[in-house]
């Protein structure tokens, strides 16, 4: 693994320890302690990254965001790869009509513009718990993993020790399950991560447009909705929120990047 | 007896878009029998392999074959059979060891785990009784330390070793025709000799049935019961590996044997054939090899010239050569 593959592992730790430890040792991410006195506090002792607002602690609220941020990205990913690797292994493995009507539907769900189809849909059902907002990321984001998996399942059924598992009388079930599945882990792992990135940034988004966590649960995208109005008299409450965004991505890109450089050196 | 395999009147062809078929195998017919070793000999492009893989039925897309064709396995037409009841076939009673043991090993797998596959995949068998069977089959395929070559990867081994896995795992569900194309060809010469030796005394402990597909008739001498000589699509002479060397009747054969160098011949200069082998849809009309022919007469150029006895237990396809005292 590459220096800069190390760092962006290094830092996914980091936060993903963040995520469950913090809220742990925070207090509470909703209570208002004192809301007349006790808002736009600077940092203290007390209060790590300072008050927002309505008093709330900003290191609790980021450490409660960044549990649901994660988890909300870590589900998205999930489901998009286990969806999108199966649709993409049955489009590649099945000639004929249903692999040919298997690939519309890819291209199908490639063409729609995803965030516009999440703001529909989340315009639709109003507040969901954020495990469901997860779940909801995955359900359209797997088309772009299924078009990856379609191609390497292409790719390795061409492979010599394919033919071979013919010949020795392998079921095709178990030929794809055992020789091809293996084959587009890779691809799969490379995509996967950088997926992550992708789901942290859209969660972000469409939080902070109102329609994904909405306040006052806290998440990232959230926390900076709620910042943006006290931008000019208390900008610490907005930065919180940006260098954990920040880092976050830049960890899962660093390291999806170093993955594809030792798992596939024949891309890019 | 009736032979373990009979192929008769094997017809492959690719239908093309708006042309005439191409036709790379054309009315071959053959016979192997249990314990037998049978060499398939011919240079690129004469349709050994195609010949191979049709057995099993494994031709690759696009590749049909023909309606007069009929592959008989110990008297079942395989060429009726359905994709389900040829997998009971595949593996189980003709199986395949192919060209390249570097690319015919899963990369991700455990080479024992592989072996084990190829058992599961032909009948129940528990975990531990698996891995028993894939030891004594590591042994039998002269693998040393088979402890501790089951659990390897295939990168971690050698090339003579992969074509020992790759052996293995076709006599996993002990089969009684083995298919083996070129399985000597990515090999170094000193192993080769011991992967020819492997299959030579496979044939003779299991009785087992062989048919090796090659290029080089230097490594049929010593191995095959007979030889089936192939050009252009069609066998050409089929012959007792001894008669076809002391009497090679067709003037292929002949040509091939007076390009191969030898270490007691006290020429200097090998004899090569003219020109090149035909591409499948230039195949000329007669007999395919008059073009090349050093003895060739008007007849070739336009009759087929039938498969018929020159020799004690030899036939060739050829005008010129005298037949055989009737």
């Amino acid at each position: 693994m590459t220096a800069p593959g190390r760092i962006g592992l290094a830092l996914l730790l980091a936060l993903a320890s963040f995520a469950i430890v913090g809220p742990m040792i925070a207090a509470s991410p909703v209570a208002q302690p004192d809301p007349l006195n006790g808002a736009f506090l600077l940092p203290s002792a007390a209060h790590w990254l300072g008050t927002d607002q309505l008093s709330r602690d900003i290191f609790a609220r980021l450490a409660y965001g960044a549990r649901i941020s994660l988890a909300i990205a870590a589900i998205a990913v999930a489901v998009a790869a286990m969806v999108g690797s199966a649709v993409g292994l049955a489009a590649g493995s099945s000639t004929g009509l249903v692999g040919r009507a298997l690939q519309r539907v890819i291209n199908l769900g490639l063409a729609l513009p995803r965030i516009i189809v999440l703001l529909v849909v989340l315009a639709a059902v109003g507040r969901i718990p954020p495990p469901l907002l997860g779940v909801l990321l995955g359900l359209t984001g797997w088309p772009a993993v299924a078009r990856l998996v379609r191609g390497e399942t292409l790719r390795l059924a061409q492979a010599p020790y394919v033919d071979a598992a013919h010949a020795l009388g392998a079921p095709p079930a178990r030929v794809l399950l055992r020789d091809i599945f293996p084959g587009t882990l890779p691809a799969l792992l490379v995509a996967t991560t950088l997926g992550v990135a992708d789901a942290i940034l859209l969660e972000a988004g469409l939080s902070f447009i109102g329609v994904g966590v909405r306040p006052p649960d806290p998440s990232w995208g959230s926390m900076i909705l709620e910042a943006r109005d006290h931008l000019a008299n208390a900008p610490w409450l907005l930065l919180a929120p940006c260098v954990a965004l920040v880092l976050a991505t830049s960890a899962a890109t660093l390291l999806g990047e170093s993955l594809r450089r030792s798992l596939q050196p024949d891309t890019r | 007896m009736t032979p373990l395999l009979e192929v008769a009147n094997l017809n492959i062809f690719f239908p093309q878009h708006g042309g005439p078929a191409l036709v790379p195998v054309d009315d071959v017919s053959f016979t192997v029998s249990s314990g037998e070793l049978v060499a398939l000999v011919g240079e690129s492009g004469c349709g050994k392999t195609l010949t191979g893989l049709a057995l099993p039925r494994l031709l690759p897309r696009g590749a049909e074959i023909g309606a007069g064709s009929a592959i008989r396995f110990r008297g079942t037409d395989l060429t009726a059979l359905s994709e389900p009841e040829l997998r009971a076939y595949r593996g189980r009673r003709i199986a395949m060891v192919f060209q390249d043991p570097m690319t015919s090993l899963n990369p991700v797998m455990r080479v024992g785990a592989q072996i084990a596959e190829a058992i599961h995949a032909h009948r129940k068998v528990s975990r531990r009784d698996a891995r028993d069977r894939v030891l004594a089959l590591l042994v039998e395929v002269g693998i040393a330390d088979p402890e501790l070559r089951i659990d390897a990867y295939p990168h971690q081994l050698s090339g003579g070793m992969r074509q020992r896995v790759l052996i293995a795992m076709a006599l996993a569900a002990e089969p009684d025709l083995l298919v083996a194309d070129e399985p000597t060809t990515a090999l170094d010469v000193t192993i080769q000799a011991q992967i020819l030796e492997l299959l030579d005394h496979l044939r003779t402990a299991r009785g087992l049935a062989v048919l090796l597909i090659t290029h080089d008739l230097g490594i049929v001498a010593g191995r095959a019961d007979r030889v089936l000589v192939m050009y252009a699509g069609r066998i050409v002479e089929s012959a007792a590996t001894a008669q076809l060397f002391a009497h090679p009747a067709h003037p292929y054969t002949r040509g091939l044997f007076a390009s191969i160098p030898r270490l007691n011949a006290t020429t200097t200069r090998l004899t090569p054939i003219g020109g090149s082998v035909p591409r499948p849809d230039e195949w000329p009309a007669g007999c395919r090899f008059h073009p090349r022919c050093p003895v060739v007469i008007p007849r070739c150029r336009t009759e087929r010239p039938p498969l018929e006895a020159k020799g004690p237990g030899q036939l060739a396809a050829c005008w010129v050569t005298p037949g055989a005292a009737r």
